[in-house]
């Protein structure tokens, strides 16, 4: 299934949307569903890894919501997008995953350990730094918070598209995240000033999101 | 709210999300207008959002994106209705942690559905299976054995399937019942002059190196033997005290010898959806261990 970059499916109909695939994959072309996963990956990925915080626990999860999309193709119902379903997908792979998992607050010696074990890459200190203090203080969340957050904050999606995501009602969206900011705050404040976060682009969100 | 006059981050984070009824958010707004620390609180909550904004996501990692195709790769052969000799996906692994399947429902799963005895070729059509010697080869020790040896049985499966097959692109596929009649029988259903594990005589001598090999490369091409010889009843013998000690039914019994020294391989199952062995190895006059059991794979 790891077909050449340069498919003709890819290269000479660059138009065709990602419904089209799915449909064509149903139908039995072999490189439809391919094409799904490169173009989605990236953002399942970011999802999977800032929902769950874990590289492999996040492999997984993203791993087993394409195999089973793979399978469910012909379930896919035309009312929501692809990406949506897709979301949808990984998003309850990394609630399984977590809700599996024997849920138990995060102490804090745990986090500094998870902490030391990222060692910064020398030029990248800041970033990673930001990067991994967030993941440490979203993992105290609970995951339907953390769910909501990283759809709506970190992935920058409308609470109406995370809605859908998650199956639940905007309102319940919005009340997850107002719950998740107020823990996040007095564990985040300290970034607040810095000025390598000042060039915040809330169109990072937008652009994974439009792809 | 905390105290009686100012509120907690949970009122002002629903504020910012405008979930307060309006006569809540009218009063927490004129408190705000005059309280700096319940306003540093809605800032902080303001950065909340920004730092998750600004936190960098990454690219699938190169490793992950592969993996991801060849599960899919697996999945499209699967679908193809070929099982894929060639390739065999490691279904236990890939299914390993599917929230949609249960461990019971993944041994049904991987076991490749209603098999009709045939031939996968290259291309994966699948021509009529002549039965030839090289099938009779390839099976594993104890199908053969179980075949032979179990009275009133019926065996006649190999475990191909589990095995991976062998080194040319052409390869036998029977199943259906695989799964079950590859696992010896336990010791008491067996009629007792009936060996429950595959015998052979390689008289290979055998590393700790090679123990880590899979196992089948090692023995399970050897010619069965045995017909109840005074031999064969000392290996029984040590058979029996090494199933009693690792409460596993033997699976496969070699001759051969341990670094230099004779010795009895035994390799019984530990865990055969993930084709995980218990290897003793013991000497053949005492049936004492001549080193740790180890785990191997067939």
């Amino acid at each position: 299934m790891n077909s050449p970059p340069e498919t003709p499916s890819a290269a000479e109909r660059p138009a065709i949307t990602d419904a089209e695939l799915l449909t064509a994959h149903i139908n039995g072309d072999p490189h439809a569903f391919s094409e799904i996963v490169k173009r989605h990956r990236d953002r399942m990925w970011a999802v999977a890894l800032r929902t769950l915080g874990d590289p492999d626990e996040a492999a997984d999860a993203v791993q087993d919501a394409f195999v089973s999309a793979y399978r469910k193709a012909s379930t896919f119902r035309g009312e929501a997008a692809v990406t949506t379903w897709l979301h949808r997908i990984v998003v309850n792979a990394c609630l399984d995953r977590m809700r599996r998992k024997s849920v138990r607050p995060v102490a804090d010696d745990e986090l500094i350990e998870a902490a030391e074990r990222e060692t910064p890459l020398p030029d990248q200190t800041v970033e990673r730094e930001v990067s991994m203090e967030v993941s440490a203080a979203l993992k105290l969340l609970p995951t339907d918070q953390r769910a909501a957050l990283v759809l709506v904050d970190m992935m920058g999606y409308s609470v109406e598209d995370a809605a859908q995501v998650l199956q639940v009602p905007s309102g319940t969206v919005k009340s997850r995240c107002a719950r998740g900011r107020a823990k996040l705050a007095p564990i985040l404040s300290h970034l607040r000033n810095r000025s390598d976060l000042n060039r915040v682009s809330s169109a990072k969100g937008a652009e994974l999101r439009d792809g | 709210m905390t105290g009686d006059t100012h509120y907690d981050l949970e009122i002002l984070a629903e504020l910012a999300e405008g979930l307060l009824d309006v006569d809540t958010a009218r009063r927490v707004r004129e408190h705000l207008a005059v309280c700096d620390p319940c306003g540093e609180l809605l800032a902080d909550l303001a950065a909340v959002r920004e730092v998750l904004a600004a936190t960098p996501t990454p690219a699938m990692p190169m490793g992950v994106a592969l993996r991801i195709d060849k599960a899919l790769a697996a999945e499209a052969e699967f679908r193809r209705g070929g099982v894929g000799l060639v390739e065999a996906p490691d279904w236990d692994e890939l299914m390993r942690d599917a929230p949609w399947e249960r461990p019971v429902e993944v041994a049904a799963e991987a076991a490749p559905e209603p098999v009709r005895l045939g031939v996968v070729s290259d291309d994966g059509t699948i021509v009529p299976a002549k039965p030839s010697r090289r099938r009779r080869w390839a099976m594993p020790a104890i199908a053969a054995a179980a075949a032979v040896a179990v009275v009133g049985t019926a065996v006649a499966s190999t475990g191909l399937l589990a095995s991976g097959g062998g080194s040319s692109g052409v390869d036998v596929m029977a199943g259906g019942v695989t799964e079950t009649s590859v696992v010896p029988s336990t010791p008491a259903k067996v009629p007792t002059m009936a060996r429950s594990y595959g015998l052979t005589d390689s008289g290979h001598n055998y590393s700790d190196q090679d123990l880590r090999q899979p196992l089948e490369g090692m023995f399970g091409f050897q010619r069965m033997v045995g017909g109840g010889s005074d031999d064969d009843g000392k290996v029984d013998k040590c058979v029996k005290r090494v199933s009693s000690r690792s409460k596993l039914p033997a699976y496969a019994v070699d001759q051969g010898q341990y670094n230099g020294q004779e010795a009895l391989v035994v390799a019984s199952w530990k865990d055969k959806a993930s084709q995980r062995l218990r290897i003793d190895i013991v000497d053949p006059f005492n049936c004492k261990n001549l080193r740790k059991p180890t785990l191997g794979r067939w």
